[in-house]
């Protein structure tokens, strides 16, 4: 995208309109321009939103309907905690879409095996979202979600609900350590991959550096190749457009060039992330 | 050659910042040589070598604004900032200096995005350079693919010719510049003048795609540990770019956003909200810089993000030198 | 003074080879003549980089800092003024005496690197003495476990308070303007306080962002806070190595506003010399006396 006609840096005011409670410390945002939705991303595209007066920061957009953007935000730092006590009509400011967006070519046609952990589910659920709407264009769905108790679980309705009745759609659950009522399945992400031993064509992984890490490790003991593997890489951002300098992995940028990479792409950067 | 004499400087210099055009020369000010506004009477330092700071601050602020804001309990109110689109003029900028300000244009008017606020300044500004005789201890530039006598994209270069300086228009714009200043030119007997010696030398052929493979090499353990973690070699550097963006209140609900100068030698610079941080000792922090000056930018954009200006080499109070670092990359063996 | 360089690699060689110390900080020729930039060894080998020479000007107590955790050993070669940084350090309690093996070196004075550049000198001798050591009354260190060379007499010139008395003269517009039109010229690069002994916490104000309290926008209102807070912060701790000074590559100076806070506490509380005794009873501003005036009560 050109800006040419304006300042890329300067955002488009707008409003939240809804507010759902995902989990104690995870809220979903709907964000709304003053004219309605305020830009189209594609799946896995980056939002810049700020309350003017507290602060700007980069979240991965969760969804999107006809009028308006979803971001779900965990509750980490000045601006989030300022999101968290907002209400349903707080003015806000936005910008965006930023970043290279999932792969949704290369994804068309194939089995898919979705993992996400923790928060991580967020930039994940937009391609759920993508490919449950444009159903026919995909092969079978597996998606494999973790987190660290039963109440950090986000988008519950989707996983418990909405998702599991899908066509050709199963869903895997599991939490770190659970509770009294919980009945599902305990057990670190990794250890579940390789416990359910998928066969996917592609896989699309998001969540925690440690997480990643082993689960990395499990996909290649169970025979995926670089190119079947895409995740996406976090960094501390300011501008969102390639120039502020902080979010570079080598001399890519994660705002612009990333935030999604295949495994082959990652191979070739330095290891700082 | 055509040339001015060096007695009609202060009348050439009127003539070029009497249309309203703010016409920037180095000058010492409160001891620190630098690029200000010149006016009737003031004392230039054109032939004092490299000014202290570059003239990147003419088109990139240390603090610039972005937009203001009014919050209401209803909406947001956005009042983007315009950037001053005043006419201006950089006289006795150095050739390392100009070819600074291309690695900038890369960053600031390629890759999908444009800068607004630097594209304004950059379209109203005229580089009017001079050619470097007799290169000080600390500079490099013919070593990282300079040329200390010819500005490539300067709008006009100057030579010091001794009583005279010697002028070429390099730019349309430069042309018509010159046209304004007509009256002062003389044919002058002079020809371009050759280069001193530089006492500063290296060899940086390849540096870049030997970087890239030492990424996890023992050379940064030996590098880091003198760096005091300061911002002097980033905030002087006519090429480090990095901002951050950050917010002033007012009022209580109105205020500006505005970017300003950061140095990835904070510890600050890659902070991420949850407290990770991907950089978070001086040893990732040095070599992020290093690299990207003689590694990462290369790949992006080119060329190298360092011009062999030596302000880093002659202001680093612990004696960092990225001349005797390149050159200790050329040594090591890569046998894997 | 003849040059210890010798005696110094010596006992490097041998505090690494026996293991007494895990590393060794000192000094080293840079690429420049007139550089002698701080250098960092752990192996028995290198220690032949070692030199003391008229540009050793660096102090490197600082650099303990970043190993503080560690639990590592460090030979570290000091100068007077070093010394009394050092003993800062330790009365910070940052890290303790038996983490460090001192190396004392008496010094005559040294050269400013950058001096050397300006100057357009061609060699050490044509180099004025630098700045910081014009004044200096602790030429030979404080503190040390060994020392090497013959001590130093101080020879100070005139009144180390001359340039405050100066500024004291001033009417209050004019230091206004005076100290306006320095701070103006601040970069922010946190250089003075990098390498300032009396700057050791852990976490310094000017770097949290939660909340933030130093705004990163570069300004002279801004520029003040950073530049008096610092000075506040360092009353009675400041040991005069004028370092701060040094590094900066504006030319602020830093040092008159420190010697300014020095000569108030030593008029308000008697004569006070920071970092010169490890053991010493807390400084002025540190303790409370029944005797302490209280002008403004």
């Amino acid at each position: 995208m050109n800006s040419e006609c304006c300042n890329p840096l300067v955002p488009l005011p707008g409003k939240i309109i809804k507010i759902v409670d995902e989990s104690p410390d995870v809220k979903t945002f709907h964000i709304a321009a003053a004219e309605g939705k305020p830009f189209t991303p594609l799946p896995g595209q980056l939002g810049m939103l700020s309350i003017p007066g507290v602060g700007e920061g980069m979240f991965s957009i969760t969804s999107q309907g006809p009028d308006h953007l979803e971001m779900a935000i965990k509750k980490v730092g000045v601006l989030t905690d300022s999101l968290h006590d907002a209400q349903v009509g707080q003015p806000i400011a936005i910008r965006g879409p930023y970043g290279n967006g999932f792969p949704v070519e290369k994804f068309k046609g194939k089995d898919i095996l979705f993992i996400g952990g923790g928060i991580g589910l967020a930039p994940v659920r937009s391609l759920i979202v993508h490919c449950l709407q444009n159903r026919g264009d995909f092969g079978k769905i597996s998606i494999l979600y973790g987190a660290r108790s039963p109440e950090e679980l986000v988008f519950k309705e989707d996983l418990f609900k909405n998702w599991p009745q899908a066509k050709d759609t199963t869903v895997y659950v599991t939490v770190d350590k659970g509770d009294e009522q919980w009945q599902g399945h305990v057990g670190f992400v990794p250890a579940y991959v390789e416990e359910i031993n998928p066969s996917p064509s592609m896989v699309l992984l998001c969540g925690p550096p440690v997480m990643i890490k082993f689960t990395l490790e499990t996909l290649s003991k169970l025979g995926f190749s670089n190119e079947q593997i895409v995740t996406t890489l976090e960094m501390r951002m300011k501008c969102g457009i390639g120039k502020c300098g902080r979010c570079n992995i080598g001399s890519k940028f994660i705002c612009l060039d990333g935030p999604v990479f295949t495994l082959n792409e990652l191979e070739g950067l330095p290891p700082e992330y | 050659m055509q040339g001015i004499a060096k007695q009609d400087l202060n009348k050439v210099l009127e003539t070029l910042s009497g249309g309203g055009a703010a016409l920037l020369v180095p000058m010492e000010i409160d001891g620190v040589t630098r690029f200000a506004r010149w006016e009737q009477g003031a004392k230039t330092a054109l032939g004092a070598g490299n000014t202290l700071l570059p003239p990147k601050e003419a088109l990139f602020p240390q603090n610039e604004k972005v937009f203001n804001y009014e919050m209401s309990n209803e909406e947001a109110k956005i009042v983007p900032s315009a950037a001053a689109a005043e006419e201006t003029i950089i006289l006795g900028i150095r050739p390392c200096d100009v070819r600074a300000i291309q690695a900038l244009d890369n960053v600031f008017l390629t890759k999908d995005y444009v800068d607004e606020l630097y594209k304004t300044r950059r379209r109203h500004t005229l580089l009017i350079a001079l050619g470097c005789t007799q290169p000080a201890p600390t500079c490099f530039c013919s070593s990282v693919g300079g040329d200390p006598l010819q500005a490539e994209g300067a709008d006009i270069m100057l030579w010091d010719l001794g009583e005279t300086y010697g002028l070429e228009a390099l730019s349309d714009k430069g042309k018509d510049l010159l046209k304004k200043i007509d009256k002062f030119m003389s044919k002058s007997r002079g020809k371009k003048p050759a280069a001193g010696k530089f006492s500063l030398e290296v060899d940086s052929r390849g540096i870049a795609e030997k970087l890239h493979n030492m990424f996890e090499d023992p050379i940064w353990d030996r590098w880091y540990q003198k760096c005091l973690g300061c911002g002097i070699c980033t905030f002087i550097c006519p090429t480090c770019h990095c901002f951050d963006m950050q917010e002033k209140h007012t009022g209580q609900w109105d205020g500006y956003r505005y970017r300003c100068w950061d140095s990835c030698m904070f510890q600050e610079y890659s902070l991420m909200a949850g407290g990770h941080n991907p950089r978070p000792t001086k040893k990732e922090r040095l070599r992020n810089r290093f690299l990207h000056k003689l590694c990462f930018f290369q790949e992006r954009y080119g060329m190298l993000l360092c011009t062999g200006c030596g302000r880093c080499v002659r202001e680093c109070p612990v004696g960092m030198d990225i001349t005797k670092f390149i050159k200790e990359v050329s040594e090591v063996s890569l046998n894997e | 003074m003849s040059d210890p360089s010798g005696e110094m690699r010596e006992l490097a060689k041998k505090l690494l080879e026996n293991g007494e110390v895990d590393r060794i900080i000192g000094w080293e020729k840079g690429n420049l003549w007139y550089q002698s930039p701080p250098l960092f060894i752990t192996r028995a080998e290198e220690t032949d980089r070692l030199v003391f020479d008229d540009f050793a000007i660096n102090s490197l107590v600082t650099y303990l800092l970043d190993e503080r955790d560690s639990g590592k050993k460090t030979g570290i070669f000091v100068k007077g003024c070093d010394s009394r940084g050092l003993v800062r350090i330790l009365q910070d309690k940052q890290i303790a005496r038996e983490s460090v093996y001192v190396i004392g070196l008496p010094c005559s004075g040294k050269k400013d690197p950058r001096q050397a550049l300006s100057s357009g000198a061609s060699e050490s001798s044509q180099v004025p003495p630098a700045a910081k050591c014009e004044e200096c009354l602790y030429p030979n260190p404080v503190i040390y476990d060994v020392i090497i060379g013959e001590a130093v007499e101080a020879k100070a010139k005139g009144d180390r308070f001359a340039a405050v008395k100066e500024i004291e003269a001033k009417t209050a517009d004019e230091k206004y303007a005076y100290w306006t039109s320095q701070y103006s010229k601040c970069l922010r690069c946190l250089a003075c306080r990098n390498v300032c002994p009396a700057c050791n916490c852990r976490e310094c104000a000017f770097d949290i962002s939660k909340p933030r309290i130093l705004a990163k926008e570069n300004n002279l209102s801004h520029n003040m806070v950073y530049h008096l807070t610092r000075a506040f912060h360092a009353a009675g701790r400041c040991v005069e190595c004028g370092e701060c000074e040094r590094v900066c590559p504006m030319g602020i100076p830093i040092m008159q506003l420190n010697k300014k806070i020095i000569k108030e506490i030593n008029d308000l509380f008697g004569p006070y010399e920071a970092g010169v005794k490890l053991d010493e009873t807390p400084p002025p501003l540190g303790t409370y006396q029944t005797s302490d005036p209280e002008e403004f009560m």
